[in-house]
């Protein structure tokens, strides 16, 4: 195939701009990764050099309840927060659409707990779920509830309070959300009550479709993130919580790796965990293709 | 919006709800807003009680006496020192935030401007990498500057270059919004530069650089957000506590053997925070656009 | 309204530029032209000021004379923060490492042999007490000292006995000496003990796991060994070791997991005037001696004693004994014929492989280990000594009235340490995880001490065949390259 002067020029003119990003993905991606995949087959406490030894770590990691323990805890998360999340921001995000005054300071509030570093956050609630002096019991034994929860103390409700815990933090998917809001145009609403659509029947008719690319890609990221979730619970129940009821996947992966310096059954991990998020968001794009409309552009 | 059917405009204005739902949201709002500010109010009373006031119960709202020595102590504290690890962060700010700003910028020209061949397919190719998890190169990253450090005399690991350098070379999600936000610059402005002899970096500094100041804005905004919260990258990378960022440094607060000072934790805390809810307001419309943007053509 | 943020960024800028360019930087303390140790070490507070008035007195002094400037660090996981910066290479010169961490290092060749220094300083096996000095040297080698040493024993409230003495002499116990033996502690502990109507614990006699620092130690005072050494297998399905699991658990099927768990977490923090021992909350529970210590500070007149209580060590020790509210007794055991079991643990002072200077590294240890030293930062922190050679003044004059309880406790032939295994903080983990199932009855000991011997040593095994295999590949490059 023959390359014409002009687009040999736009070529190396283009791969000249790109190229800080074609270094980096080599050193910073591709090296790392294949490294890392040589890892998850060997023997590696980094204090000594890789030892090969073939598929034991996946066998190991296999054959470790923990670790599965890790996935199932993990998927929790994943199953119950992301979805719940995800509608908590759309309402949000639908009421801060409504125009009403001094919208901004709503909406500035509502974005600023996003803000904080995760460890500042997780120490707060870590404080804010005592059992004894936190604000959650103390408000709740005020109401009159005598069974006071153990939250992060207790097996039972160390997930349910990583979960609740992860609402506060929805500001970001809701201003993402407020903008795909505030384009879907008027006239598709007007039409839609002309045909006597209440609200709920508006919602599902206009909204949603319209600003399902929106969905599609907080979804997105939302999947990528609950996977990897890391700061929050390794700071809120560290060594796993109670019985390891909150033993997220990447904090066994860390402890795997700088812990018990088994940094080969942690590789292992790493790239079962990549898997995992290929095939989820392959679902997703997969599926996309059923229910999110794009506005061609 | 071209395909919506042509309406005659109503009389009454669309914005006069009936008094009704107006109110029912904003009840709903008022408890949002309570539930998103009623933490950071607690973390501050906690933050000016003593070590006794914090842990009495029942609990108390209003610390009294106000005791502001508990952040003058954080300045002096050994435990958790604020000056060194402040300068620590700001420092590594300045090198990741330049580095991402000028790095994503030079590569989304490129991947927005340039028609070439493959262009799809690495801009593809870089988005996939977005949804790498950091553990998969964690430890080979961390292997990785071990070996530089004993094969070139050059230590990284225990210092800031791991945090520092990988910013140079873009980063997906910035390269992302900057591509989308050039490919919005009028292609009759580079053309009418080209016309006038400019060369490929020119027409980059000077057509679309300058009209790019509200995206980079938002680029350094959301690097200096990533790099002031990164907690894993150097809890990993930073080994000696002199050199601990504070996000990292807030952890050295935690008590093993209990007795966690949750006064001075929340003081920490709140100190912590600040600057970044600065900077929010200051810059809250550009915050708030960039995010949009961030989730538009998606 | 802009002009207002203009000034804010600014001010912020020039702030920022300020702390960038005038702000402190790492390691501005240290006199020029010394050789700089660093020194991680995870004590905090009180114990860390008086760490540092050591390490003060060594820059003075030793430091001064040998051009040496030890820096203390206060890390927080001083074990995990050390492990890794050794495997990144840029260790900490010397560190305050948990002897549970002390055999983990040295099996993966992270910690530098010290016995040929030692010698050097003239420390050797009868400088220590026995318990002590095996605990720091692991095949063959010396890797560790020891900054402080501990002995763990039952202290108890004498006050709350005197006040149930009636209840105790019904149940025929004698409320004037602590229990003998494990039937004796849940005996006392059922008397001593306050559950209201709702079966709320308002005041614990006894409860494992408060604090429960030491659980995963039960087994040696059943008389039990989880680990054995010569066989390299693990033996969770002890008899003897079930025993102490199942004593673990006994107290959730009397009263209740929940109660306990409730009960728990409404414990004031230890370092407060709410740790419940202070406030009598709880009336027995296994400590270490620095207890002594955090009563004088948050609760002198539980201890007897009037601020200041610097002149209360010269008073006799029996008349300082009766003033004392509260006791120090050898912690019961459950094997007739053994008395004066204790878990004998320590803090550690190492120096990791690939610091780069040794030899001034443990000119500071040698310094911490001189007698007068050692007893007086043992006595700041209210604990007993690991040397052999004890002064009279340090048992008589000592913060702790009853620091020769742990003496004998550290001296006593049955005095125990942590098990040499390179997997213990595994083995740690996953006992604790078994601990808590069946703290929370989720789980019985038979069975669930079954699995975790067969997981244990599988990992175990796995473990010492990569090392032999290690062993074997490095001795077969050492003899290509001796051959060439």
């Amino acid at each position: 195939m023959a390359i014409s002067r002009l687009e040999r020029n736009n070529l190396l003119k283009g791969l000249a701009f790109i190229s800080p990003w074609i270094v980096g993905f080599c050193v910073f991606t591709l090296l790392p990764i294949s490294l890392s995949l040589y890892y998850s087959f060997c023997n590696f406490t980094l204090l000594q050099g890789p030892l090969y030894r073939g598929t034991e770590n996946y066998q190991t990691i296999n054959a470790d309840p923990v670790f599965w323990k890790s996935l199932r805890v993990t998927a929790y998360f994943a199953i119950v927060a992301l979805p719940m999340g995800m509608i908590i921001a759309l309402s949000v995000a639908m009421l801060l659409n409504v125009k009403i005054r001094g919208m901004a300071i709503y909406r500035t509030i509502v974005y600023l707990p996003s803000l904080v570093p995760a460890v500042a956050s997780a120490m707060l609630w870590l404080w804010l779920y005592n059992p004894k002096l936190g604000l959650i019991n103390t408000v709740l034994s005020k109401l009159g509830v005598t069974n006071l929860p153990g939250w992060v103390a207790d097996p039972d409700w160390a997930m349910p309070a990583l979960v609740l815990m992860s609402f506060w933090g929805v500001g970001n998917t809701v201003i993402i959300y407020l903008a795909g809001l505030q384009d879907v145009p008027r006239e598709l609403y007007e039409a839609a009550e002309l045909d006597g659509a209440g609200t709920w029947a508006k919602i599902r008719h206009v909204t949603l479709p319209f600003i399902s690319p929106v969905i599609f890609f907080n979804l997105i990221i939302a999947i990528i993130g609950s996977v990897q979730s890391y700061t929050t619970p390794a700071i809120m129940t560290p060594g796993g919580g109670p019985d390891r009821a909150a033993y997220f996947y990447t904090m066994r992966l860390y402890d795997q790796a700088f812990v018990f310096l088994k940094m080969g059954e942690a590789s292992a991990m790493a790239w079962v965990q990549l898997f995992i998020v290929l095939a989820l968001t392959g679902i997703a794009f997969w599926s996309s293709k059923k229910w999110v409309h794009y506005q061609g552009k | 919006m071209s395909n919506a059917t042509n309406i005659p405009r109503r009389i009454v204005e669309p914005k006069e709800r009936p008094p009704q739902g107006a109110w029912m949201a904003r009840v709903c709002l008022w408890v949002i807003c309570a539930t998103a500010i009623v933490p950071f109010v607690w973390m501050v009373s906690t933050s000016l009680k003593s070590a006794d006031q914090a842990t009495a119960y029942p609990v108390k709202w209003i610390p009294w006496p106000v005791q502001w020595h508990n952040y003058v102590e954080l300045f002096e504290s050994d435990r958790f020192n604020f000056l060194l690890w402040t300068r620590n962060t700001l420092l590594v700010e300045l090198f990741t935030v330049t580095g991402v700003t000028i790095s994503s910028a030079v590569v989304a020209y490129g991947f927005a401007k340039i028609k070439f061949r493959g262009r799809g397919v690495l801009f593809a190719l870089m988005l996939s990498t977005m949804m790498i998890p950091f553990p998969v190169t964690m430890v080979a990253m961390f292997s990785i500057f071990r070996w530089l450090g004993d094969h070139t005399g050059m230590q990284w690991l225990g210092t800031f270059k791991p945090l520092c350098v990988p910013a140079w070379f873009g980063s997906a999600f910035n390269i992302f919004l900057l591509r989308q936000f050039f490919l919005t610059i009028p292609d009759e402005l580079s053309e009418a530069a080209r016309i006038d002899g400019c060369s490929e970096l020119g027409i980059f500094f000077r057509v679309v650089l300058p009209l790019s100041r509200p995206a980079l804005t938002v680029v350094a905004l959301f690097a200096f957000m990533g790099t002031w919260n990164d907690f894993l990258g150097p809890q990993i990378y930073l080994q000696r506590p002199e050199q601990f960022t504070l996000a990292l440094g807030l952890q050295n607060l935690q008590s093993q053997h209990g007795g966690t000072p949750w006064h001075t934790l929340m003081a920490a805390s709140t100190l912590v925070i600040m600057p970044v809810l600065l900077l929010f307001f200051i810059a809250q419309k550009t915050f708030i656009e960039g995010i949009a943007t961030t989730g538009m053509k998606g | 309204m802009k002009s207002l943020k203009s000034i804010v960024i600014t001010c912020l800028g020039i702030l920022a530029i300020a702390v960038l360019f005038f702000g402190p930087r790492a390691g501005s303390d240290v006199p020029p032209g010394r050789i700089v140790i660093d020194y991680w070490e995870k004590w905090t507070a009180d114990e860390e000021a008086q760490m540092r008035l050591i390490v003060n007195e060594f820059n003075e002094s030793v430091g001064k004379e040998k051009n040496i400037f030890v820096r203390y660090v206060s890390t927080s996981n001083v074990n995990q923060k050390a492990l890794v910066a050794t495997a990144a290479g840029v260790p900490p010169d010397v560190a305050g490492l948990w002897d549970g961490n002390l055999v983990q290092f040295a099996e993966l060749d992270a910690l530098e042999p010290l016995e040929e220094m030692a010698a050097a300083h003239g420390i050797n096996s009868s400088t220590y007490k026995p318990v002590y000095w095996n605990a720091c040297n692991y095949n063959g080698h010396l890797y560790a000292l020891i900054s402080t040493p501990a002995a763990v024993a039952l202290h108890y409230n004498k006050k709350a006995f005197a006040e149930s003495a009636d209840a105790l002499r019904k149940a025929d116990l004698d409320p004037t000496r602590a229990p003998a033996t494990i039937q004796e502690l849940d005996a006392y502990a059922k008397v001593l003990e306050r559950v209201d109507g709702a079966g709320h614990i308002t005041r614990s006699g006894y409860l494992p796991m408060e604090p429960g620092w030491y659980v995963t130690s039960t087994h040696i005072w059943f008389d039990g060994d989880y680990w054995n050494p010569t066989t390299h297998k693990f033996t969770f399905t002890d008899p003897k070791v079930v025993a102490s699991f199942a004593w673990l658990q006994s107290y959730s099927k009397r009263l209740g997991k929940d109660a306990i768990s409730e009960f728990r977490s409404g414990t004031g923090n230890f370092d407060s005037p709410q740790n419940p021992f202070l406030t009598g909350t709880v009336v027995m529970e296994q400590q270490g001696p620095w207890m002594a210590n955090y009563i004088l500070n948050l609760k002198p007149s539980m201890s007897g004693v009037k601020q200041p209580y610097a002149d209360d060590v010269f008073l006799p020790l029996e008349l300082r004994q009766q003033h004392c509210e509260w006791a120090a007794a050898p912690f019961p055991s459950n094997e007739p014929g053994k008395t004066y079991v204790s878990l004998c643990n320590f803090d550690t002072l190492v120096i990791p492989k690939g610091s780069k200077h040794k030899q001034e590294a443990f000119e500071f240890i040698a310094y911490v280990n001189r007698q007068e030293v050692m007893e007086r930062l043992c006595r700041m922190h209210s604990k007993n000594s690991p040397l052999a050679k004890v002064s009279q003044d340090f048992l008589t004059h000592h913060k702790n009235p009853y620091i020769k309880v742990f003496e004998d406790l550290a001296s006593s032939p049955n005095a125990r340490a942590l098990p040499q295994s390179p997997i213990l903080p595994e083995v740690g983990d996953e006992m604790n995880n078994v601990i808590q199932r069946l703290v929370l009855l989720r789980d019985e000991p038979e069975p669930a001490l079954r699995v975790l011997q067969a997981q244990l040593q599988e990992k175990y095994d796995k473990f010492a065949e990569i090392q032999r295999i290690r062993r074997e590949k490095a001795a077969a490059e050492n003899k290509q390259l001796v051959e060439k």
